[in-house]
């Protein structure tokens, strides 16, 4: 494309501005010019840009708030890739400075940015190398808005690393005592997966070839760009039409689309008994999953969040884990189908032990932080569930519409989760502040203590305990519903987990804010709970009311975009996956309409 | 305006005034006057308009249906109007004689989440059991309203809670929370009023966990006191128990038919009309009668399914069908939901909760755990009838007996007031579920309503006796009827209500009619299947039993002479705020279960709501062999009526007789009875040793697992990768040994070996201008030599 | 070939030039000249200790090799039709005299210097430069 034009695309400075605005503040706060000793102003600082990228994100995600929308704004119902910035970047091997935003990753883009200001408000008593801390918080928040918004795989993958580092250190400098296990830990973990994941980004890339793309599919992936007249597209496809040699790709959306091809090179090439498909599947389900987390890779969330300071322990439980749920629904499924439903089993079944063991475990802590950390590995559990059963139903009706419940409520999981784990772990740091332990047993009467913060307290524990009229029930309750369809014991298993969440969020509750004293040291500290306290815990609040009357808002963004995907992907597990050995097609619709089958004449269903 | 739009609109309202009372209060609660005084005016003036509204929404659906003197089994239930839910099916059941839907208006106010044909939302199903239940339940909610701004006054100032002792020696002192109260209250009326009003299952189990919470909230009042807050997350956690089955019916429902809608929706531009869940279960094309649903059969047989063109499928559903398919996942169905309602319900075997949930205020138990939140499991087994197949009924039957047949046994040993009313409420809700179970589907919830109206007046009477004595223990009571005449007196009508008092044949207390509705509707099940009539001589015998603790509760507090003197001479009678309702209760307990004359009454409304196909009474059932519900029109009529009619008059007459020799007369004395029946004294008293029972089974085991869980991450997982940690540390080890010796020393080597071999030649460099003369000369002869040597040939050609 | 046997091998590899000469004084009678004054400045070199003989050695190498020149500039050993003025050999042997002076004056300041440094020009003494 030429520069001067790509320069011009709409979306290019709103999109490039909310990613690198908190690393260029990060530079300049860096820099030996900002003194150390000004705390406030770095504090002010970073509270102002997180603020700022907020509200970008806002303006992008709702067009009214503002005025008439741009070009650059979101187009609420339409289930494509929107926004989409394309700039090169290292032309020698096709990576891209490729960004966009649909429906699956813009609520994830907003709840990142909502969440870093609330984090970076959150960060005042952090008084230890303060303009470090703040540098560090800025890039992390740079990486996490990377990873959402990249639609090549390599930059996904430097967003992916670029997060991990700030956390790391935030972790290990500022964490609590055992912080350097707790950091070395988290590290190594997520490095593993990583490292998993270049390997399987690597066969991919070495595995495509653009070549065998419709121009239509070309266009749609981007690969090139719909911005471009119809002269210089007709001419780019026929460039890498009449390549010699395969021309591989980095792009998520061309990857999609050739893993979704009858002839997908990438089940067709056998690895070691495998197709490469499914090792690719693994390798990145393996390096998703870790950040999710889901038992047996979770141990490394209890440690870190207990040992991590509170805003830290926000973004981690908040964002962080969502990132594996939205590698898995935007990666692993859509370039690897065939593996995702040979190994739906397996991400059912590792959601569901992450529900049942996370819950059990949660009710066994002493440390209260430690308990909402095993909660969040309970209600992950769900989003892994409820994005496994997507592709499990291909028995005997595509019933798309009891897939994509799953997955909708899944993302929704993931949304609420984000607004309550967020809050249940600055409750646990707003008391933690105050009296200095977390041990459940020592504390009791904190109502009677702290009454208004209680209140806000024992709304966000309900939120996570998943009470209707908060926003944990809806993802919850769409996950488990939709479960049945695909196993019987799984759905069962993952109905009983709603005794064990109301049982160790009762009991919490009972523990610390009821009784009558506070049994704990420090019992003179118990003070009210403080304006900036309370401007950071009504808005969570505030929001998981809002999400838990008006699901809609959310779903809105979240059910086009996820329906079309798991419409394609149903489509394609009948003319792909089940034309292969049976030749009849199965294409009846439910008596009472509850299927609903759409045949695409030619090609994969435009993403 | 058509009483189509006109209900849901007034009953919409209804449902949410308490909500404004409750988020008014949340906010303003403390500044509503002092110590937030005013907002018991705020709640209740929002549940007095909901009760207006509720009888204007009554008098618009009476005004509409009228209700006319029971013609039963004919076929006509009020009327037949084209009505969203029937609509559909006039052309097919136009034919008298055939059984007809009901009316009901069904619609949708809110869609909370809508993918492809799959929709959850937020609607209201409106029938005439709805308009009673709106009534009904704003009806107690606002007597208790006032009863509590009167019972609650202590809150009104700073509490010293007699009941928590702080670890210094002394009691609590904390600020009042009359506001909170309210705040609670109101939460709880909209959420009961949710269940009520729900379009659909979904909605029914959003105000279902609402009303849990609610609960926990209002149970665990005084939470400053370990009990109080035990019992509450107790309750949760039991009700949650239940609420895992309901889940799976729920998942069977929606994963089979993918619709959790009652009735039929109307089409919309979003979507097109679709078949409810009753209209699935009972077609209007079959009459009516319950068949697996297509859907189901289809689930059922998914393997089958696979192996069939899509284009015959449709054609073999009838055949799946005739084999049985599907029939299951239709029981567990029924089955999963009734699992909800024996938590809500507190029926056997989850009804553990209910009397430790006594924790609470006294006006919350009358509300909340008395009248309303614990009658809606009954309501929703009502609700759901159609859907519900023998087998279930069956099931439903026997966990009824069983209920109301422990929870009476319980209640003639306990000694505290509220318990006893607590398991008496337990009781008498095995007596609807029961009734529901063997086809009494309007006996059953006749009962919900009277006793709804008698319950709660029994638990204010004993709240006021509470208020006046400050103790529950019953053993400290008596002689009160002296200082509390009004208290005594309305008592005395609500236990003669809940024995079902009454002259045989001619008249009776509330509770006469609906008792006997269900001794007949028993009696006719067990004529009907002798193999199950043990379930009559459960009914039979809860009558007795009935009879007996409540006069014995009733002669314990009033009769007699004081046994504790400090309480008597403390005691007086309650403010006329508490008396007030008192009054307005009893008059209902005593007349709500007439008809007038003309037809108009509880049981003639009611069976404006029958469910479809209920009529004629049903058979079937594949799981307990084949079962008859007789219809029950049939058990008015003769030898069925007249016998259960003096069944229960004699046994509630024996129970008060016996009664009265033990604690009035005190001609046998309940010690010695004791003693004589030791073993089972203590087994009574120690509640079936459910609670330990529990304990041990599920509790610990939970615990443990747990423990196992959290010590199998720190001491196998954490340790595995600890472990590799520590392996790989080791590998690095090796690893650098083998660079610092190996790999370094063959670089050293080289070097030294260099540095060595030029420490030699420098030896070669004399200095010794002749040696070096020496060796250009040596060498060039060398070098002569070597070339004539090798290059010879090559040179010389 | 008799005498010189060092040489004899070189001998060979010129042998055609006695054919030509083969009446009286040959080429090969001036080579032989060459070869003595050569040794025997080879052997003065590593003999003398003083310097001044091993100057006079080098003096009899390059005069040694003078002769070769002059000896192979005879008009014999030329091909037909070269374009020279046949006396190349005689051009070289002078600039070897004048670059042998050359060299006696620089070896001979040295070997002064060195003298009045070390009182003495014994050239086993003078291994400073040594490694």
């Amino acid at each position: 494309m030429d520069s001067a034009a790509s320069l011009t695309q709409p979306a290019l400075w709103p999109l490039t501005a909310i990613v690198f605005l908190p690393a260029i503040v990060a530079a300049f706060l860096s820099l030996p010019i900002v003194p150390k000793a000004r705390d406030e102003f770095i504090r002010w600082a970073t509270l102002l840009t997180t603020a700022v990228v907020f509200v970008l994100s806002l303006w992008m995600a709702w067009p009214q708030l503002f005025g008439a929308a741009g070009p650059a704004q979101f187009k609420l119902g339409e289930p494509g890739m929107q926004a989409v910035v394309k700039l090169p970047w290292i032309k020698a091997f096709g990576i891209e400075y490729l960004l966009g935003v649909d429906g699956i990753s813009l609520p994830l883009v907003v709840l990142t940015t909502f969440l870093a200001m609330l984090a970076a408000a959150a960060s005042w008593p952090i008084t230890k190398h303060v303009k470090a801390y703040h540098v560090l918080f800025l890039l992390l928040e740079t990486g996490m808005l990377g990873v959402f918004v990249s639609l090549d795989f390599f930059l996904f993958y430097v967003f992916w690393e670029v997060m991990l580092l700030p956390m790391y250190f935030l972790i290990g400098i500022w964490g609590g005592p055992r912080r350097e296990y707790a950091a070395i830990k988290f590290f190594l973990y997520t490095l593993l997966g990583s490292v998993l994941m270049l390997l399987a980004i690597l066969m991919l890339y070495f595995t495509s070839d653009l070549r065998q793309l419709t121009p239509e599919q070309l266009l749609a992936s981007h690969v090139v760009s719909p911005a471009l007249d119809a002269g210089a597209q007709a001419e780019a496809v026929k460039v890498i039409k009449d390549a010699k040699a395969p021309i591989h790709t980095f792009n998520l959306l061309a990857l999609a689309q050739i893993g979704q091809l009858p002839a997908s090179p990438f089940a067709a090439t056998q690895l070691w008994g495998m197709s490469l498909e499914k090792w690719a599947f693994l390798l990145l389900l393996i390096g998703f999953v870790i950040k999710v987390p889901v038992v047996p890779v979770h141990t490394w969330l209890p440690d870190a969040h207990v040992e991590a300071p509170t805003p830290i322990s926000m973004i981690l439980a908040g964002v962080l884990l969502k990132l594996g749920g939205y590698g898995i629904l935007r990666i692993c499924y859509p370039i690897c189908p065939g593996a995702g439903l040979d190994f739906a089993w397996l991400v059912c079944g590792l959601g569901v032990v992450s529900m049942v063991y996370g819950a059990f475990a949660a009710l066994a802590q002493k440390d209260f932080k430690r308990m909402v950390a095993y909660s969040s590995v309970s209600h992950m559990g769900y989003v892994m569930l409820g994005l496994g059963v997507w592709s499990a139903v291909a028995g005997h009706e595509y019933r798309w519409d009891a897939w994509a419940q799953g997955v909708n409520g899944a993302m929704f999981q993931m949304l609420a989760h984000g607004i309550s784990s967020a809050g249940m772990f600055f409750m646990v740091g707003v008391l933690y502040d105050r009296v200095h332990h977390r041990n459940l047993e020592e504390f009791g009467g904190i109502f009677n203590r702290m009454p208004v913060y209680s209140g806000l307290a024992v709304a966000v524990f309900f939120a996570g305990l998943g009470l209707p009229g908060l926003c944990g029930f809806i993802g919850e309750v769409l996950v488990t519903l939709s479960s049945w369809n695909y196993s019987r014991i799984l759905a069962v298993i993952s109905a009983f987990t709603v005794i064990l969440t109301a049982a160790y969020i009762l009991w919490a509750i009972q523990r610390v804010y009821l009784g009558a004293e506070y049994k704990g040291p420090h019992g003179d500290h118990l003070t009210p709970i403080t304006p900036r306290e309370l401007a950071i815990a009504t808005p969570l609040v505030f929001f998981a009311i809002l999400f838990g009357v008006a699901p809609q808002i959310l779903f809105n963004y979240v059910t086009p975009s996820v329906n079309r995907q798991v419409e394609t992907l149903a489509d394609w597990t009948r003319r792909v996956h089940d034309a292969a050995p049976v030749a009849p097609a199965v294409a009846g619709v439910p008596e009472n309409g509850t299927g609903r089958t759409r045949i695409e004449s030619d090609g994969v269903a435009v993403r | 305006m058509d009483i189509a739009a006109q209900l849901p609109l007034l009953l919409g309202l209804a449902w949410l005034a308490p909500l404004a009372s409750f988020v008014a209060i949340l906010f303003f609660g403390p500044r509503m006057g002092p110590h937030g005084r005013n907002a018991a005016w705020v709640a209740t003036a929002a549940i007095v308009t909901s009760l207006v509204l509720s009888l204007f929404a009554a008098g618009a659906w009476l005004g509409a249906h009228p209700v006319l003197a029971a013609h039963h089994g004919d076929g006509h239930h009020g009327e037949t109007l084209p009505t969203e839910q029937s609509a559909g099916h006039d052309a097919q059941s136009a034919s008298h004689g055939e059984s007809h839907a009901p009316v009901a208006y069904a619609g949708d106010w809110y869609t909370l989440y809508q993918g492809g044909n799959l929709r959850l939302s937020i609607g209201w199903y409106i029938d005439a059991l709805t308009v009673l239940m709106f009534v009904v339940v704003t009806f107690i909610a606002t007597c208790i309203h006032v009863y509590a701004s009167g019972y609650m006054h202590d809150e009104l100032h700073d509490v010293t809670d007699h009941e928590v002792h702080l670890s210094g020696g002394g009691h609590l002192h904390r600020p009042g929370r009359f506001p909170r109260f309210f705040q609670a209250l109101s939460l709880f009326c909209f959420s009961m009023l949710g269940i009520v009003i729900a379009g659909n299952l979904a909605m029914v189990f959003i105000f279902w966990e609402l009303v849990g919470i609610c609960s926990w909230f209002l149970i665990g009042f005084y939470y400053e006191r370990k009990s109080a807050s035990t019992a509450a997350n107790k309750a949760f956690i039991v009700n949650r128990v239940g609420d895992f089955g309901m889940l799976i019916g729920l998942m069977a429902l929606w994963g089979a038919l993918g619709t959790l809608h009652f009735a039929d929706s109307a089409a919309t531009p979003a979507a097109a009309a679709r078949p409810g869940l009753f209209s699935l279960v009972r077609p209007a094309s079959g009459g009516h009668a319950i068949r697996v649903p297509d859907g189901m059969v289809k689930f059922a047989a998914a393997a089958e399914v696979a192996k069939t063109p899509a284009g015959e499928v449709a054609g073999k559903i009838d055949d799946w069908r005739s084999k049985g398919l599907g029939r299951w996942l239709l029981f567990i169905a029924g089955v999963g939901i009734f699992c909800g309602c024996v938590g809500k319900s507190a029926q056997f075997p989850l009804f553990v909760w209910l009397p430790d949930a006594m924790e609470g205020p006294t006006p919350v138990s009358a509300l909340v755990h008395s009248a309303t939140m614990v009658a809606a499991g009954v309501y929703l087994v009502g609700r759901f009838y159609p859907v519900l197949t023998p087998d279930v009924l069956l099931v439903i039957a026997y966990v009824g007996a069983i209920t109301l047949f422990i929870a009476a046994t319980i209640a003639l040993v306990a000694n505290d007031i509220k318990r006893v009313l607590a398991y008496s409420t337990v009781s008498q809700l095995g007596y609807m579920m029961l009734a529901l179970g063997v086809g009494g589907w309007s006996a059953g919830l006749f009962h919900l309503v009277t006793h709804a109206f008698f319950k709660s007046l029994l638990f204010l009477c004993s709240g006021s006796v509470i208020h006046a004595c400050h103790t529950n223990d019953m053993r400290k009571m008596g002689g009160l009827v002296r200082v509390m005449p009004w208290t005594a007196g309305t008592m005395l009508v609500g236990c003669l209500a809940i024995i079902g008092a009454g002259i045989p044949f001619v008249i009776g207390l509330s509770g006469y009619y609906s008792k006997d509705a269900i001794l007949a509707q028993a009696l006719s099940f067990a004529q009907a299947n002798p193999a199950h009539s043990i379930l009559y001589l459960a009914v039979a015998g809860g009558a007795f039993l009935t009879a007996f603790y409540m006069f014995r509760l009733w002669f314990m507090t009033f009769a007699g002479e004081p046994c504790d003197h400090h309480v008597a001479d403390h005691a007086h009678e309650s403010p006329a705020v508490m008396v007030a309702p008192l009054v307005v209760l009893s008059v209902l307990a005593v007349a709500a279960g007439w008809t007038l004359p003309g037809g108009f009454g509880l049981a003639n409304l009611l069976e404006q709501a029958r469910p479809a196909g209920t009529v004629e009474g049903m058979a079937g059932g594949f799981a307990f062999g084949n079962l008859v519900f007789p219809a029950e029109h049939l058990s008015h009529e003769g030898a069925i009526h007249v016998t259960a009619t003096l069944t229960a008059f004699t046994t509630a007459l024996a129970g008060v007789v016996l009664a009265a020799l033990m604690y009035l007369l005190k001609i046998i004395s309940p010690a010695v009875v004791a003693s004589i029946f030791k073993p089972v004294y203590a087994f009574l008293a120690g509640r079936w040793y459910f609670d330990e029972l529990y304990h041990a089974l599920f509790v610990v085991p939970v615990l443990g697992i747990a423990k196992l869980a959290s010590g199998t991450d720190r001491g196998v997982i954490d340790r595995i990768v600890d472990g590799l940690a520590w392996t790989a540390r080791q590998l690095a080890g090796i690893d650098a040994w083998i660079d610092r010796t190996l790999v370094d020393g063959l670089v050293n080597a080289t070097a030294n070996a260099t540095w060595s071999a030029g420490l030699e030649l420098k030896k070669l460099q004399t200095g010794h201008l002749r040696q070096y003369v020496m060796f250009i000369v040596v060498g060039t002869v060398a070098l002569f030599v070597l070339a004539s040597l090798l290059f010879r040939t090559s040179i010389a050609g | 070939m008799s005498g010189n046997g060092m040489l004899g091998s070189g001998m060979a590899m010129i042998g055609p030039l006695f054919a030509a000469t083969a009446d009286g004084v040959s080429v090969t009678h001036y080579l032989v000249v060459g070869a003595v004054l050569f040794t025997a400045g080879i052997v003065c070199m590593a003999v003398k200790r003083n310097a001044l003989g091993v100057l006079m050695g080098i003096e009899l190498v390059l005069n040694g090799a003078n002769v070769n020149f002059v000896a192979f500039a005879s008009p014999y050993l030329r091909g037909q039709g070269a374009l020279s003025l046949g006396i190349d050999g005689q051009v070289i042997a002078l600039f070897v005299i004048l670059l042998a002076a050359a060299e006696a004056a620089v070896a001979l300041a040295i070997t002064l210097n060195f003298y009045n440094n070390h009182s003495t020009v014994d050239i086993d003494r003078a291994d400073d430069l040594k490694g």
